[in-house]
């Protein structure tokens, strides 16, 4: 009897547990479920440095993105250093608002712009920090993966030149600090050591984003009177720089291929023109929409699940880059 | 012996069902404990060597950068000045030392093959134009690092070179050369992890540039290479896969170095990392080896702590099993078993109590046992002597039958007298016809009295009463014997009377005086036999007084008995009332003599149912004795079975004597 007793205790504890859980579930699945509709009510921020022709275009997608999601998106003042952006990120957070998108200053500084945000989210878009400063669902980056750029274009030189097995190319770097100088240069090279093509650095510097230092640098890099088959450059800005300075000594654009990445109005141009040959669009309006839709998963529900293009380890949303030549410029321009 | 054993076995039981169960926990905990150290250790050992690469490889980058800007000055500074040959040479010798890690200062090869370096360098440039670090140095305008080279001094170096901008079309290479053996010197001390060792390899074209063992400095790694660790890292380099790793035994971290195609690696034996989780797996067998000692000694004591009042009790048991109830449990403890001890020594208590009362009992029983053994005796001893008594009655009855043939007989004889008489006088024959009738009379009387005699069987229940009436009856008898006397006597006077009146009648009276002689004689002889009767009955009164006190002795047993001697007393009431008939029908005849013939055949027809009746009376007290016999047997069976029940009480006291109940029996026993 008493055992009898105590074996229907068990039994009707273990049911409660059960149904208890049962509907914790449920319950946690229905919440979840209905949250997914909008991001009314969010109130988000903008941190970054001054706009150039890329970030204007990120801002201007992020700014749509969030008024298609009915999201309050402010855009703080452009921040020259690395304190203001420290500042504005702790006003934000005194302000109320849910989640800051910031394209920092300076990738390095990573830790001190979270120490500034204390719980509230950062969406990091364009320039990402290091890996080691990221934390899933806290600290997340939305950008392109920088490597494609670099692929597609030795990808598309080798194509033009007809596939030789080696070449002697010529590389312009963005700030040699910035990751996707890095990424977008080294990326070059390996994707022609991985196709076993023996491609020969005859240069490889920095122009630091800049037309006029870009073909600068072409002309002291004529001065060495060694012979190339391409020019890479990590952005548009450098590859007009690189085209004007090889035009200018005679170069026929048409057999030396100069490329870039980003796929500005200007590049665009210069493709349509006949100048550069090709560009990686770098797709502001993704990466914008991209971060708001993440800033909304990480406000209503802590969580980037079911976005596309998250990555494995849940720290990076990455918005696929797009190649643009002349056959396709017209669509970016 | 049997209760210790008993004892240790239920302490064994418990170890065994315990100690497996303890061990095998204990063994869980560390196998438990040391994969998850192993685990913690391992990852801890990861994060360990990451931070430590990453910090080392800060270090490198921050190197190679301070050395590269304080080339990239003098650079600055000769692109700013302009300066003529002496100049650069003075800015060039002012460079030598500058830098420790580059004494020999830095250098300059101008586009006709000149190289200018600090007047005190002793490097030496045989054909610059063809060198490493000149083609290196033309593909780049700010100063950066190439790859490792042998200068033409035979070192192995690597150079940061760069083209110097000063605005002219000229192509003038500087350059500088920082030595791989410093490089390594940095690389081998900048290890912040225990144990780790790290080297730098140029993924370009996989040439090692430092490394601990300086003989693998300078060479390519290939994954072939005859360290199993060094070509798996080699393969992870081809893959570009700097994922921190384990490989071959060992923890491998790869980073890449800012600026340069370099990877730093950094590997740490496993075998390093788990040291401390040996350690502390050892640590944790000893410590559940120490354990597993104590649990068992705890155990042990426990258990012969838990036990022991068991023990006692156990004994106790078994004391009582051999029938001692004089022991005492004390509770000795408040669980289930100091209740179990004192719920014995209630038991024992209440056994005692019982036994107690069983013994008392048995005790009163065998009392009454033996008294009823007593009494049966006694029953016995007087159903005896009653038997004896009705063998005496038997006897005596005996007699009296053979008196009241006699009486028959001699009645008989009178009748035929009588008989004879008649014919010789009718008036004598009137008489004696009259006599007859009388007789008759008499018979129906005696047919009466066998009714009667039924009657008295029918009423044997008032026996014990009317036995007493036996003796009445008897002093009756003896009354009416010497009625019979008197009624001799009578006929006597009665016979003299005749003899006178035949006398006076003369000769006609003289056969008469003949007759009148004869029944004078007859009726002395009958005056005789009375007396013998009246003393027979005088014995059976004495007779009847001792069944009658032996009867009283056995009242319920023998109750037929009792039906038989009311019979008998019944049959002599009639006999007295025949007689007393017969007397009226004597007195007739002496009435009328001629009736003495009939008188004298009643007579000796009542003689002779009187002799019946004495037969039957003979055959009543043989049933008597038979009965008395049977009584006898009866009360030896009585006797018998009050004897065994005696025998029985006896038993039971002896068994219920074996269970001691008193202490101090215990004790003496027990001294």
């Amino acid at each position: 009897m008493k055992n009898n007793k105590r074996m229907r205790n068990l039994v009707s504890i273990l049911l409660m547990v059960v149904l208890s859980a049962g509907l914790i579930l449920t319950g946690c699945k229905s919440s979840g479920g209905g949250s997914t509709g909008s991001g009314s009510g969010i109130k988000a921020i903008y941190t970054g440095p001054e706009a150039d022709t890329f970030k204007q275009l990120l801002m201007d997608a992020l700014a749509e993105s969030a008024a298609a999601e009915g999201m309050t998106l402010d855009f703080g003042d452009a921040c020259l250093t690395i304190n203001d952006q420290v500042e504005q990120i702790r006003a934000a957070v005194s302000s109320g608002y849910d989640a800051i998108i910031c394209l920092p200053v300076d990738r390095a500084t990573a830790l001190q712009l979270q120490t500034a945000a204390g719980d509230v989210p950062i969406v990091y878009v364009n320039a990402c920090p290091d890996e080691q400063y990221l934390k899933e669902n806290q600290y997340i980056a939305v950008s392109s993966y920088e490597k494609n750029a670099g692929e597609y274009q030795a990808e598309y030189v080798y194509e033009t030149l007809g596939k030789p097995s080696s070449l002697n190319i010529v590389i312009l770097r963005g700030e040699l600090t910035h990751n996707a100088s890095t990424a977008r240069s080294v990326s070059v090279k390996h994707w022609f050591q991985d196709n076993g093509i023996d491609a020969n650095v005859v240069f490889d510097d920095t122009a630091n984003w800049s037309t006029d230092e870009a073909a600068d640098v072409i002309n002291i890099f004529l001065n060495t009177h060694q012979s190339f088959d391409a020019v890479f450059c990590n952005n548009d800005d450098m590859a007009l720089g690189a085209c004007r300075a090889l035009k200018a000594a005679g170069y026929d654009l048409s057999e030396v291929p100069v490329v870039g990445v980003d796929a500005t109005e200007a590049g665009c141009q210069s493709i349509a023109d006949g100048d550069m040959q090709f560009t990686v669009y770098q797709s502001a309006a993704g990466q914008g929409a991209k971060a708001i839709e993440a800033v909304k998963g990480l406000v209503n529900n802590g969580s980037l699940d079911g976005i596309e293009g998250l990555s494995d380890d849940g720290l990076y949303i990455w918005v696929p880059f797009e190649k643009v030549d002349a056959n396709n410029v017209k669509d970016y321009m | 012996m049997a209760k210790t054993r008993k004892h240790r076995k239920i302490k064994n039981k418990l170890l065994f069902l315990i100690l497996p169960v303890v061990v095998i926990l204990v063994l869980l905990l560390v196998l438990i404990s040391s994969e998850v150290a192993k685990k913690s250790m391992t990852a801890m050992a990861k994060n360990q060597l990451s931070s430590s690469l990453s910090n080392q490889g800060d270090n490198i980058e921050s190197w190679l950068q301070k050395n590269l800007e304080t080339f990239s000055s003098f650079k600055q500074i000769i692109e700013c000045t302009h300066p003529d040959e002496e100049g650069l040479q003075n800015i060039l010798n002012a460079s030598y030392g500058f830098n420790t890690n580059c004494p020999n200062g830095i250098y300059v090869a101008y586009p006709d093959g000149r190289v200018f370096k600090a007047s005190q360098s002793e490097q030496s440039f045989s054909n610059p134009k063809e060198s490493t670090w000149y083609k290196q140095g033309i593909t780049s305008v700010n100063m950066s690092y190439g790859s490792s080279y042998t200068n033409d001094n035979g070192d192995s170096v690597i150079s940061a070179t760069g083209i110097i901008n000063d605005g002219t079309d000229e192509i003038k290479v500087i350059g500088a050369d920082v030595g791989l053996e410093q490089i390594s010197i940095i690389v081998n001390s900048g290890v912040k992890m225990d144990e780790a060792a790290s080297f730098l390899i140029d993924r370009s074209d996989f040439t090692i540039l430092a490394h601990r063992d300086s003989d693998r400095i300078s060479t390519t790694l290939a994954n072939t290479d005859s360290n199993k660790l060094m070509a798996a890292i080699a393969d992870k380099l081809n893959d570009r896969d700097y994922a921190t790793t384990g490989l071959k035994g060992y923890q491998v971290a790869f980073r890449e170095i800012q600026g340069t195609d370099w990877v730093l690696v950094s590997y740490v034996d496993d075998d390093v990392i788990l040291k401390d989780v040996n350690n502390l797996i050892k640590i944790l067998v000893c410590v559940g080896c120490v354990a597993i000692i104590l649990i068992i000694l705890l155990i042990n004591i426990v258990v012969s702590r838990v036990i022991s009042p068991l023990g006692h009790i156990t004994k106790h048991i078994t004391e009582m099993s051999e029938g001692d109830f004089t022991i005492e449990i004390q509770q000795e403890s408040n669980d289930e078993i100091g209740v179990m001890g004192s719920k014995v020594s209630d038991f024992i208590a209440s056994m005692r109590k019982m036994l107690t009362s069983i013994n008392e009992e048995s005790e009163r029983l065998k009392e009454q046992s033996d008294n009823s053994d007593r009494v049966s005796k006694n029953m016995y001893d007087a159903s005896q002597s009653q038997a004896n008594a009705m063998q005496n009655l038997n006897s005596t009855v005996d007699q009296l039958a053979v008196a009241v043939n006699e009486i028959a007989e001699n009645a008989t004889t009178l009748a035929m007298v009588v008989s004879d008489t008649r014919e010789n006088s009718n008036q004598a024959n009137a008489s004696m016809k009259e006599t007859v009738e009388i007789s008759k009379k008499g018979r129906e009387d005696m047919e009466h009295l066998s009714t009667a005699m039924e009657g008295i069987k029918a009423s044997n229940d008032e026996l014990v009463n009317k036995i007493n009436d036996v003796g009445k009856a008897s002093e009756e008898i003896t009354k009416i014997v010497s009625l019979i006397a008197e009624i001799a006597d009578e006929t006597n006077l009665l016979s003299l009377n005749a003899s006178i009146e035949a006398a006076r009648a003369g000769e006609a009276g003289k056969g008469f005086a003949v007759v009148a002689s004869e029944i004078g004689k007859l009726a002395q002889n009958s005056a005789a036999s009375a007396e013998n009767i009246s003393r027979l009955i005088d014995d059976v009164q004495k007779a009847i007084n001792s069944v009658v006190e032996q009867a009283e002795q056995s009242a319920e047993n023998i109750d037929a008995n009792s039906q038989l001697i009311s019979t008998a007393l019944d049959t002599f009431d009639q006999i007295y009332q025949n007689i007393q008939k017969s007397n009226d029908l004597l007195d007739e005849m002496v009435a009328d003599v001629e009736k003495v013939d009939e008188v004298a055949g009643n007579v000796a027809a009542i003689s002779e149912e009187q002799a019946a009746s004495a037969d039957e009376i003979l055959e009543t007290s043989h049933h008597m004795v038979e009965q008395a016999n049977s009584i006898t047997q009866s009360s030896q069976d009585v006797a018998d079975n009050s004897h065994e029940l005696a025998n029985t009480s006896q038993k039971l006291t002896g068994y219920v004597q074996q269970f001691k109940i008193d202490s101090e029996e215990v004790d003496s026993y027990e001294e």
